[in-house]
């Protein structure tokens, strides 16, 4: 958007000074006059018009606040954000207290666990929260992004689920459900695009993996007609890369400072969305691969040449082969992914140059994920195991390989001990290593990273 | 005079101490095994393993050896005694040990094993040959400091000699000497071979090995015998319970697109798991716990054939890469949901802009009960990377 608005801009003051010039040609061409001066005085036209362009060029053209800006020659891509360079050192934001589970409202506690958790998050180096979804109450909502970024100076990445688990299914297929989830996004852009703390928005988490019927499944009539299970796939990925391209572009219309991202599972379904989707500023991946991203950078460049933002990724603190919480564990997985998050920014000649950072899973433990249906459990922090994951190999040797304990993935363990209201939280290890990282980046991958 | 006779004395005493050592390190080999009753050998072959039963030793044949009066013969049935498809033999000190005592030798300075071997008529192929591993998977108390692996190797009627690179490779504590490693697959009928010399050596002149880029045609599966088979079928998922809802032939001779066989694949959901799948693996049972795999870089698809038995068949995922661990795949690509058809097809993954650098999983299928309620039968042949 900020491209074009600045070529159309420039092609005016182009065509501008191209008619002066052909103007005093004319004049220089008519009878009676000597061809040297004028041939002159249309050079020293030209010059100054060159420079009135350069300067309204670069000094009048409005810039959006936040926006991605593609290097030349080598096609890297950085995050500019109030003319100055973002690298995004973030952080997954939920802070459900011990004792709730997902839907409590924390944007109405009393006690405003922001202020504390921002504080923290401010000592470890952090910039940027990931909030998966606006709370109910918009005045309560301002409060959290200016605290965060006033305070603090930390700014929010703020999501949208786009109807994910709605009941019974996401169905994108369908036009009515589309116009909701529509209202719902441009409400949301509406509301907080002029909040300072707002860095870009993210449309969806991983619902790419229900057109594949994996998660969440969906169908449309026109779906159901196709016998062939790959174009049904095929069909359905086309009907919802289509329309968070449009939801792209709507928001576009409405918000000139904030870029679009679009929330992916790993890098699943983005062939479809390069064809589907160019509205999209960058990509928001959802990636859990223990202490190397792989391939990840160089396929999208490949399959989809767009900036990369890691919008999830990060180890759990719990050794489930041990049955005892491993601090070294999860701090030895972070500190490896921030390595290659730091070695695939722009300008770095060893990587891809496409990523933007990141916002690690997650900033506090959540006490209720492993059974959500059980509320005597959300007082218990869960040492059990639901899935498996091999990436993460410290623990796989697990019962049935299940290794990956969703109660343990916070950067700060929290405490049942009170403090200002909210349960005291306890950094683990984590959060000084990474703290120490961006610090000092060490880059050099070669150099193993010791597990102790 | 006395500091001159002290000098003289600590010389005296110093020199000899410090030429044995320097004897010590210069060594320029060590003997596994020479002849039966060598006093030079140093590990025993003890360690026998998977299908024993189908397992003959004759530790002094004396049907031509190399050298000496006596190499070791080995008869291998292929009859899966113990059910499990393949066998092998461990040299290891010291005898039966499998990582539980502290045994073993300190070879630094040793940069490669060599061992000559033939088979009685030619064409016996052993799946892999060994140096090292004793007790590392799981972990012993005395676990090996290395494990290099080489192979497959296919035998020729006449002695050859064998080099397993060891430069580089920490071989500070090794009690598995050498072993070798074969399948009733890769030998239907058995084999008969013999062994003999095989020693550790110090040549200067062995560098360490970089992953070398393997040129294509790369073949998963070939033809059950062949030696260009480089992935095992081992990977069953998701778990052991599987055993009970898939039959595998690797040798199957029902209307094999190309070659003498191709594999059968029967699945019926039995144990409730509502999946199944197989990843070809390298090493087997490789899940990215081992430093294994091939740098396949020179790939740029991934071409197999596929048929089922009546057609309509519905495979969720094929794939190539993919393993994650400690040395995860450096990449994946797949193509899905596949519907077979009755006759022979060949479908394509394709690799273009694919970081196939380093492949443990070679290839790899999934499908599940949701989609084939009555079960599966399918024939895969002619898998390979091009």
């Amino acid at each position: 958007m900020l491209m074009s608005t600045r070529m159309v801009s420039r092609s005016i003051l182009m065509k501008l000074s191209t008619n002066k010039c052909n103007k005093s040609h004319e004049v220089a061409n008519s009878p009676g006059h000597r061809s040297v001066k004028p041939v002159a005085w249309c050079l020293g036209i030209l010059a100054a018009s060159f420079f009135l362009f350069l300067f309204l060029g670069f000094a009048s053209v409005p810039r959006p606040k936040v926006y991605v800006k593609k290097l030349l020659p080598n096609g890297h891509y950085q995050l500019i954000v109030d003319n100055r360079l973002y690298v995004i050192k973030g952080v997954c934001y939920n802070p459900i207290p011990i004792g709730q589970t997902h839907d409590y409202d924390w944007w109405s506690d009393p006690n405003k666990p922001w202020l504390v958790d921002g504080k923290l998050m401010q000592k470890m180096g952090i910039n940027t929260v990931r909030l998966y979804a606006a709370g109910e109450d918009p005045v309560k909502v301002r409060a959290v992004i200016r605290d965060l970024y006033n305070n603090f100076g930390i700014r929010t990445v703020m999501g949208n689920w786009l109807g994910y688990w709605q009941y019974p299914c996401p169905l994108y297929g369908n036009q009515a459900f589309q116009e909701k989830v529509k209202q719902d996004v441009l409400g949301m852009v509406e509301l907080y695009k002029d909040e300072p703390g707002i860095l870009f928005w993210v449309l969806g988490n991983e619902n790419n993996y229900s057109c594949l019927g994996q998660i969440r499944p969906w169908t449309s009539e026109e779906v159901l007609k196709e016998p062939d299970p790959l174009k049904k796939n095929q069909m359905r990925a086309q009907i919802y890369y289509s329309f968070v391209n449009d939801l792209a572009k709507e928001i576009h219309k409405i918000d000139f400072n904030h870029p679009v991202a679009m929330g992916n599972g790993e890098l699943v379904g983005l062939e479809y969305a390069k064809k589907h989707s160019p509205d999209i500023d960058i990509i928001a991946c959802v990636i859990y691969r223990g202490k190397t991203f792989g391939n990840l950078f160089n396929s999208l460049k490949m399959t989809f040449d767009r900036p990369v933002f890691l919008a999830e990724f990060g180890a759990d603190a719990y050794d489930a082969f041990e049955n005892r919480e491993d601090q070294n564990m999860q701090a030895f997985f972070l500190e490896s992914q921030w390595q290659q998050i730091y070695k695939n920014l722009a300008n770095n000649k060893d990587g891809a140059g496409n990523c933007l950072g990141g916002t690690m899973f997650e900033w506090s433990d959540e006490w209720w994920k492993h059974n959500d249906a059980s509320p005597e459990t959300w007082v218990i922090q869960d040492s059990e195991s639901n899935w498996s994951n091999p990436a993460y190999y410290f623990d796989i040797k697990a019962k049935e390989n299940k290794n990956m304990n969703e109660e343990w993935f916070g950067i700060v363990a929290l405490s049942q001990e009170m403090q200002d209201g909210i349960s005291k939280r306890v950094p683990r290890k984590a959060y000084y290593v990474i703290r120490e990282f961006w610090k000092h980046p060490n880059l050099n991958t070669k150099k193993k990273i010791k597990y102790e | 005079m006395k500091k001159f006779l002290v000098l003289v004395l600590l010389l005296c005493l110093a020199v000899p101490a410090f030429a044995a050592k320097e004897q010590g390190n210069k060594a320029s080999e060590f003997i596994v095994y020479i002849d039966k009753t060598s006093p030079d050998n140093h590990f025993v072959p003890s360690g026998w393993m998977g299908d024993y039963g189908d397992i003959k030793m004759n530790d002094q044949a004396m049907d031509s050896p190399h050298s000496g009066s006596t190499c070791i013969q080995f008869d291998y049935s292929g009859k899966k005694t113990q059910n499990n498809g393949w066998a092998g033999v461990y040299w290891q000190n010291p005898a039966n040990n499998w990582g539980s005592k502290k045994g073993g030798f300190d070879l630094t300075g040793m940069t490669k094993l060599t061992f000559w071997a033939r088979g009685a008529k030619g064409g016996e192929i052993l799946q892999k040959v060994v140096v090292g591993g004793v007790g590392m998977e799981p972990k012993a108390a005395y676990p090996d400091s290395a494990k290099i692996e080489m192979g497959p190797v296919e035998l020729t009627d006449s002695w050859k000699q064998y080099t397993i690179n060891l430069a580089g490779k920490d071989l500070s504590s090794i009690s598995g000497g050498f072993g070798w490693v074969t399948t009733s697959d890769l030998n239907p009928n058995g084999a008969t071979f013999y062994i003999d010399d095989i020693k550790f050596e110090a040549d200067a002149s062995m560098k360490p090995e970089g992953r070398k880029q393997e040129s294509v045609p790369f073949y998963v599966y070939s033809d059950s015998r062949s030696a260009s088979n480089h992935f095992i079928p081992s990977g069953w998922m998701p778990n052991a319970a599987t055993g009970k809802d898939l039959k595998f032939e690797a040798a199957s001779k029902e209307d094999p697109y190309l070659g003498d066989t191709c594999m059968k694949i029967q699945y019926q959901d039995v144990s409730g798991n509502r999946w199944a799948g197989i990843y070809w693996q390298n090493p087997a049972n490789n899940w990215g716990n081992v430093d294994g795999g091939f740098d396949l870089s020179k790939a740029a698809k991934l071409t197999f054939w596929a048929r089922g038995a009546k057609g309509g068949e519905r495979i969720e995922e094929f794939k190539a890469g993919g393993i994650m661990g400690e040395y995860s795949d450096s990449d994946v690509a797949s193509i899905g949901p596949v519907i077979l058809n009755k006759d022979w097809t060949q479908y394509t993954i394709d690799l273009k802009g694919k970081d196939m650098s380093y492949i443990s999983g070679g290839f790899c299928w999934a499908t599940n009960v949701d989609v084939n309620p009555d079960g599966v039968t399918f024939y895969l042949d002619e898998i390979k990377y091009e």
